[in-house]
């Protein structure tokens, strides 16, 4: 399709605001940025709670974007990662069982371990027999759905060294705890990898056109194995989070999250066919996302409000996407075009 | 991606003509288009020799029970799937909508109300989901899990997340549990479907621009069809589908909550891309999805007899879909050679 990220260096870029535009223009945050604005605005004003116990909210975004972070590395490239859901599960329960048996270190590598596996056959799937990510991901989330029942014995699996457990969800340094700490060292290990190295920045030349990708020498399939490796890593890594905080693993879990972390991604202006978008968008996304829910949860407005408002915010996001807008202007247009000529007759 | 769709959706057009030049050297082109039928007789068959209580006239009437609901469901998804539009997640959402607002609103007022309200509810959902991936040219994966979300909300907020339930005589619970012959007034409801979907999507004008607008939109909208159209009736046509399918499956048990659809959003894609109606769009037909949801129900059918755990239903589902999707992809590429 259009490749709406033209690189306009050197054409307009003169002086400081010159160069400032064209810096925006590349930007895919900008509608994630005018939704936090709004929201964070509006949750000034009727709940400063938010922000004086920010701890919980940072708690909540983090909850939130980790799986989002992950997955926003493989919808750069223009796939999809259902399975992270099903992977999020999986790992909890390989972690706790592993832990139980030996010690905690030797579960959260035996559930990384998993995630890699997973991911490889995932993208086995994508990259070398051509399947569509969607559907693929698709069969893994039922199968590792299924893994995960089959691991736990329908039964959530309790963590025996609960004193790790619960020191994991205490402040470790200043007031963060561990698991907002991990989520900001995802993302900027994300980040760094996406935006400053050589195969991450191949990552949106993959998704922006594949074939000129790998005419220019780009290693597509490894590529797209790379991905698929960091969401089904980072969705363990939620996993095995849940899991010490809450000192049980639910094979059942993340059907919720799944919805949350695509939504976030969206909401951060990260382009669903690839080639543009940015994990700050999807960090932006995550923290609206987070504030929204933690200022309802305030509030006191009940959980189904909370997600027809989660629900009404992804829609606007989608249908406000400029190529939505250019796509309904265009129809319009076209409509009036069609009267005007009827009416000329 | 939507170039490759697009090409890709040229090479399903020209895949059938293609496989009939080579259907005696290429086995596995074969298999992805005429396999579901092979597969669906061995499993009936085997299931008869080998499965205890299989062929049980209890047994039989227990399946098409399950498979009513889910089938009608999957049959109007179909329409959303040829369009190339990946699947309607929020069926979820509509078929529990459905099934609340027939037994909550005939209680409280009566059965035609209930009808009308829930008609109207549908076509609601329809519309926003086909004018946001018709007009806007959004994505239908994002589009239908946001209007999951504010319909499941609604309905919850609506209903209070409680479970309702009908008058044990009244009409909703006679059609439940009635039968014609061996076979649950469920089941007469799906063939009927089958064959009006079958109808609209074959012979009608609006099937053909369904299927041509899947193998390709462009050439579709420049051959002056609005395309918008075609997607919204699309949308329209799977939300009349989980509406019905709320009711079947609010009567078979005479009870409704917001919840009691989940999961039917894949399991109905599971079923339709078993049929073999292609994620790309353009290919497949109402009777396949059918077919499908035999497949699907006698599998999960025979695994419950067996004993065997849900974690492992869950596993086969899944191995499942891969396996008939690499099978199409394979019998693609053979095609294509």
């Amino acid at each position: 399709m259009t490749n709406q990220t033209v690189i306009k260096v050197g054409t307009g870029a003169t002086g400081f605001w010159g160069k400032l535009k064209v810096a925006l223009a590349r930007r895919t945050e900008g509608r994630g940025v005018a939704l936090f604005i709004v929201i964070a605005s509006f949750v000034t004003v009727s709940q400063p709670l938010v922000f004086t116990a920010y701890q919980v909210t940072l708690g909540r975004i983090a909850l939130i974007g980790l799986v989002a972070l992950g997955l926003t590395a493989v919808i750069l490239m223009g796939e999809l990662d259902l399975s992270v859901a099903s992977t999020l599960a999986v790992s909890g329960v390989i972690m706790t069982t592993v832990a139980n048996q030996t010690n905690i270190a030797i579960g959260i590598l035996a559930a990384l371990a998993a995630s890699v596996v997973i991911s490889l056959v995932n993208a086995y799937f994508v990259a070398i027999v051509g399947l569509n990510s969607f559907i693929a991901t698709l069969g893994m989330l039922f199968a590792l759905r299924g893994l995960a029942l089959v691991l736990s014995d329908e039964q959530p699996v309790k963590l025996e060294n609960t004193d790790f457990g619960i020191a994991f969800g205490q402040p470790l340094v200043g007031p963060l705890t561990p698991r907002i700490l991990i989520f900001f060292a995802v993302f900027i290990a994300i980040q760094v990898f996406v935006s400053r190295v050589k195969a991450g920045r191949e990552f949106l030349a993959v998704g922006g056109n594949r074939q000129a990708a790998y005419d220019a020498g780009i290693p597509v399939k490894r590529r797209i194995f790379t991905g698929f490796i960091i969401s089904g890593g980072v969705a363990a890594l939620a996993g095995v989070v849940n899991s010490l905080e809450r000192t049980a693993a639910d094979p059942t879990a993340g059907s919720t999250v799944l919805l949350a972390s695509f939504a976030a991604a969206i909401i951060g202006g990260n382009y669903l066919k690839g080639g543009k978008g940015s994990i700050v968008g999807t960090l932006i996304g995550a923290a609206s996302l987070g504030m929204l829910q933690v200022a309802l949860t305030i509030s006191g407005v009940q959980v189904p409000v909370q997600e027809i408002f989660i629900g009404g915010v992804l829609l606007l996001a989608v249908l406000t996407d400029p190529s939505s807008l250019r796509a309904v202007w265009g129809s319009i247009s076209t409509t009036f075009q069609g009267i005007k000529n009827s009416l000329a007759k | 991606m939507a170039k490759e769709t697009l090409t890709e959706a040229i090479a399903v057009a020209k895949a059938p003509e293609d496989t009939v030049a080579k259907k005696s050297s290429s086995f596995v082109a074969w298999i992805a288009d005429k396999g579901i039928f092979v597969f669906t007789a061995i499993l009936i068959l085997a299931s008869m020799t080998f499965v205890d209580g299989f062929a049980s006239l209890q047994n039989v009437t227990d399946l098409f029970h399950r498979a009513a609901p889910i089938g009608i469901v999957a049959l109007g998804m179909t329409f959303v799937v040829i369009t190339g539009n990946y699947l309607d997640l929020s069926v979820v959402a509509q078929a529990a909508a459905a099934g609340v607002i027939l037994i909550a609103v005939s209680n409280a007022y009566n059965l035609i109300t209930a009808f009308i309200v829930a008609f109207i509810v549908a076509i609601i959902f329809g519309l926003v989901n086909g004018i946001a991936v018709g007009y806007f040219k959004a994505n239908a994966v994002i589009v239908t899990l946001s209007t999951t979300y504010i319909g499941l909300g609604l309905l919850r907020l609506l209903s209070g997340g409680s479970q309702v339930f009908g008058p044990f005589d009244g009409p909703i619970a006679t059609f439940g549990t009635s039968k014609l012959g061996p076979f649950p007034y469920s089941a007469v409801v799906l063939v009927v479907v089958t064959l009006i979907l079958t109808f609209v999507l074959s012979k009608t004008n609006f099937g053909f621009m369904v299927r041509s607008f899947g193998v390709n939109e462009r050439s579709t909208r420049l051959a002056g069809t609005n395309t918008g159209v075609i997607v919204i009736g699309a949308f329209l046509v799977t939300s009349m589908a989980a509406m019905i399918g709320g009711f079947v499956l609010a009567a078979f048990s005479n009870t409704a909550v917001s919840n009691m659809a989940t999961g039917y959003d894949f399991q109905a894609l599971a079923a339709i891309i078993v049929g073999g109606t292609s994620v790309f769009g353009g290919k497949g037909s109402v009777p396949r999805t059918l077919l499908g949801v035999v497949f699907v129900s006698i599998l999960s059918n025979v695994l419950v007899l067996s004993q065997i755990s849900y974690g492992w239903q869950q596993i086969a589902i899944g191995s499942l879909i891969v396996f008939a999707v690499t099978v199409d992809a394979l019998g693609r590429r053979v095609g294509k050679k």
